[in-house]
């Protein structure tokens, strides 16, 4: 398959890549970048552990194409806690918002941006902001907690 | 004792590098010359192999190896329990699904291509799908020794008189769906070729040791050149208990030479692995008019699928916790582990009680109705305590806090106000409400007659803090931390000066599986045994360095000090350095088996266990009379815990369990028909997300001091969804008065009931 050339800054950083046009943001991120933070657990866009910022919004990077990706700007997990713990991050510690931690850098997207676009959430927009996020350890009550806790801390 | 470090508020010890994207798991790990490997299933449920052919495969640029079972030195067969599971099929597959082949290649896609290239001719065999059906002597077989893998009956007392005496007696049959784990990591991992001809596996399970043992087996290799890395794991609740790709991956690393790396998609990893087993349980519960239980008739069908991993042991724990924790003089258990084609069956948390405890407490509650007795009131009249006879047969010897539940069970805030959430609502008179409860016990550890130990080791570091090894895994539950915390407690030393390491064959001594609820217990009190001898050989250099006995010296906050004199101290940066010029650093072991039962059951296997855990739930729900559609509002979980070591650990295991149990009342199925996986993904095999989470799940723990725990403590991994299907069902029947048999209670079904009911009314 002929490669094609995308150019992306990914956490500030710019990459100039000769990718094969049916790869996706989430393999680009973590085959090629080798930022294994945002991990794949369904690949078809149902679970969100491959949530990224990408120009502002949230996308479950498993779904999108490099080429779609090309000229975008994209945040990680390893983007947004550049000066120590982002709140969010710190608020997913203090209240036990992990188990096995796999859906949490996912998780930890989705809450910044949540709270990015709606500051103060109610617990019912915590809860449709996180709907796209699948965990299986926690039953979401500590993470919801963590999600109000973030979104004091920011305040 | 004056506490610091237990039942503190710790946070969790591998928290920031989880919340920081840098936990590396092992689908994480990539090393250089990789190449990526893919299985090639059987699409047939049950089937001979006429043929396989593999050299337009290998013919395909970009490929290094393709593997059928011809390439497995070793046993072609793995099983925890029974190993009549091929790694490679040779002759027959048994479900759609079963491993015929593999390929090394150097990209995921040239391996994807490389699979479909192998041509395999077969053929089809009639597809064994119904328990039931499949024991009678003209089914077809599955395995060449006959459909039953187990078969186990208990009788205690006489049944025919226990029902003489009954004054009502309840029958129904109860069916519990095939439940998918859902660990949002599926199973994944890399095999290499270490540059002294060691085999090392990267791969998340339960017990890395057993891994090992299962490895060199198939593998025809001494475990001693093989390594097993299992830790940490992004999820597995028993679906990693078992061995999924490890063997496959080893067999081409070794065919290369090359690392290996495979990520199952997540619908290969729902179609090929392993299940929580469905079971029909058909239930005789005899009871006096004044509450008393007089007999219970069991027969349980369990579906165990195409091979028997752990399809036995699950089978008898059910039978042992089928009649709940009650006192009950005459019952009949009598129990079937049956092969079929559909998929596999293994462990999942709760092994096995889930599905009896659904059917038990939907009797509990079916009677309380019918005697008019309240259900707490009625579950009190039956409670069994210690001393007392179980129901198969056994004395209970140990401490299990069935009273103390229940007794908070009913101080709850859920129990205490409910009804205001019960009845029809106001605003929206379609919607329904309703409380229900239920009560469960399980027993920790493995079971009578099987090895059951722990073993750690402590190091201490050259700088004076400690290593503490133990061969447990993280599995998302905690477990580092509360071996931090117990280490920390039992060393009287800082905890940020621990470190732990866990889950590894090379590096981690063997403390058994991460399962039965028994990790933070067994594997926390080994820590335990061996911070005891690290103290002593600690007292033991700071007498030399201060000149005074043994007895004389105390030791706190990683100082060492004589009692009477507490200026005279030294550090453990001092002790360090002594203990090296005097030939090495102190090391110090724990070994502790669990304590078992003096006594085995005859005829059942495993059985009785020794400790039990205890957990009673309460469900607040609303049924939607339009849709048909539940949902679970409220909950409360009263946990008998022994002493609690990390708070937030326990309310996570806590909330998780009872989040995951009202999937398996309400949505879960993993739906096989004819041999073929109808839900193969999360849009139609449907867990829980944050909106359908209740509004809150109130922990309660019962805190008891296990006296034979660390610090105290019992384990509680499991036993946190185990009562939450029937707690569910039951507040069904309280909001719309209709009596679920089959889970999960999907709106069709209610819907169904909701429609009988309204005929049966007219």
């Amino acid at each position: 398959m002929k490669e094609i050339n995308i150019s992306l800054k990914v956490n500030g950083k710019q990459y100039d890549l000769s990718v094969r046009p049916n790869m996706t943001l989430l393999e680009v991120i973590r085959d090629e970048l080798k930022l294994t933070g945002t991990k794949e657990s369904c690949g078809m866009g149902e679970c969100g552990a491959c949530t990224v910022i990408m120009n502002g919004r949230t996308v479950d990077s498993c779904l999108v194409l490099a080429p779609q990706a090309d000229g975008a700007e994209i945040t990680t997990i390893e983007g947004i806690g550049e000066k120590g713990l982002h709140p969010v991050q710190k608020a997913f510690i203090d209240e036990w918002a992990i188990q096995c931690g796999y859906c949490t850098p996912g998780m930890v997207m989705s809450t910044v941006y949540l709270l990015d676009k709606n500051p103060k959430p109610t617990e019912d927009e915590i809860k449709e902001g996180l709907s796209g996020n699948l965990c299986r350890c926690t039953g979401y009550a500590k993470i919801i907690k963590a999600v109000q806790k973030a979104s004091k801390m920011m305040q | 004792m004056d506490l610091k470090y237990v039942g503190k508020d710790i946070p969790r010890v591998d928290a920031y590098e989880k919340v920081t994207g840098t936990t590396k798991y092992m689908s994480d790990l990539s090393f250089d010359g990789m190449l990526w490997g893919k299985v090639l299933r059987s699409i047939h449920p049950h089937a001979l192999i006429k043929s396989i052919d593999t050299s337009k495969a290998k013919a395909l640029p970009g490929v290094e190896a393709v593997v059928t079972w011809e390439d497995v030195p070793g046993l072609n067969g793995f099983g925890i329990a029974i190993q009549d599971q091929p790694v490679l099929c040779k002759d027959k597959v048994r479900y759609a699904g079963d491993a015929v082949a593999a390929v090394a290649a150097v990209s995921k896609e040239i391996a994807e291509e490389a699979a479909l290239l192998i041509e395999v001719e077969y053929e089809v065999l009639p597809v064994v799908d119904d328990p039931i059906r499949a024991i009678e002597p003209d089914s077809p077989k599955v395995h060449e020794s006959g459909n039953i893998l187990l078969h186990t009956e208990i009788r205690k007392g006489d049944i025919d008189k226990g029902f003489d005496e009954a004054d009502l007696i309840i029958e129904n049959t109860y069916y519990a769906s095939r439940q998918e784990h859902a660990f949002l990591e599926t199973e994944d991992g890399i095999a290499l070729i270490e540059e002294d001809g060691t085999l090392t596996v990267y791969a998340g399970s339960h017990y890395p040791h057993r891994d090992q043992l299962q490895l060199s087996r198939c593998l025809n290799m001494p475990v001693e050149k093989i390594r097993v890395v299992s830790s940490p794991v992004g999820g597995a609740f028993g679906g990693k208990d078992e061995l999924t790709i490890q063997p496959i991956m080893a067999l081409l690393a070794l065919k290369t030479g090359k690392p290996v790396k495979m990520v199952m998609p997540r619908e290969e990893s729902i179609i090929s692995y392993w299940k929580r087993h469905p079971m029909i349980m058909i239930y005789r519960t005899g009871v006096k008019r004044d509450g008393t239980l007089v007999a219970n008739d069991v027969k349980v069908y369990a579906d165990t699928g195409a091979y028997a991993s752990l399809g036995g042991p699950i089978l008898n724990l059910a039978l042992e916790s089928s009649c709940g924790l009650y006192r009950i003089p005459h019952v009949h258990i009598d129990g079937y582990s049956v092969y079929t084609n559909n998929g596999i069956s293994g462990a999942f948390r709760g092994f096995g009680v889930p599905q009896v405890t659904f059917a038990m407490e939907s009797q509990m509650d079916i009677i309380a109705e019918k005697l008019g007795l309240d259900p707490i009131e009625f579950r009190r009249k039956n409670i069994l305590k210690k001393g007392e006879v179980a129901p198969i047969g056994h004395h209970i010897t140990t401490d299990v806090e069935s009273e103390a539940v229940l007794d908070a069970m009913e101080g709850s805030r859920l129990w205490r106000e409910r009804e205001r959430y019960r009845g029809t609502d106001k605003n929206r008179p379609w919607i329904k409400r309703g409380v229900g409860l239920a009560l469960s016990w399980q027993g920790m550890g493995l079971g009578v007659g099987l090895p059951d130990f722990g073993d750690a080791v402590i190091e201490m570091d050259p700088d004076g803090g400690f290593i503490v090894r133990v061969g447990c895994v993280e599995i998302g539950q905690g477990a580092m931390t509360v071996y931090a915390q117990v280490a920390a407690e039992a060393l009287r030393f800082p905890i940020e000066r621990i470190r732990v390491v866990i889950g590894d064959t090379r590096n981690a001594p063997d403390a058994g599986p991460t399962t039965a609820s028994r990790a933070a217990y067994v594997g926390g009190k080994a820590i335990f045994l061996a911070a005891e001898e690290m103290n002593e050989k600690i007292k033991g250099y700071a007498s030399g360095m201060l000149s005074v006995s043994p007895d004389e010296i105390e030791i706190d906050d990683g100082s060492a000090y004589v009692k009477t004199a507490k200026d005279k101290r030294v550090s453990y940066e001092e002790i360090s350095s002594y203990a090296i010029e005097r030939g090495g650093l102190p090391v110090a072991e724990g070994h502790f088996d669990l304590p078992t039962a003096d006594k085995a059951i005859e005829g059942a296997f495993g059985l009785p266990h020794h400790i039990y855990s205890c957990c009673g739930q309460i469900a607040a729900v609303e049924v939607n009379t339009l849709t048909g559609q539940a949902r679970v509002t409220d909950g409360a979980v009263v946990v008998d815990a022994g002493t609690v070591i990390n708070q937030g650990g326990l309310e996570g295991q806590s909330e998780g369990g009872f989040v995951m149990g009202t999937g398996y009342a309400l949505t879960e199925d993993l739906i096989i028909e004819n041999g073929v996986v109808k839900t193969p993904n999360f849009s139609t095999y449907i867990i829980p997300t944050s909106k359908d989470m209740p509004s809150s799940i109130e922990t309660i723990p019962v805190t008891n001091y296990e006296s034979t725990g660390p610090f105290g403590a019992k384990g509680i991994g499991e036993i946190g969804m185990v009562p939450t299907a029937p707690a569910v069902t039951n507040a069904i029947y309280d909001a719309a008065d209709i009596r679920v048999f089959k889970i999960p209670a999907t709106g069709e079904r209610i819907y169904e009931l909701l429609k009988q009911k309204k005929g049966e009314n007219k």
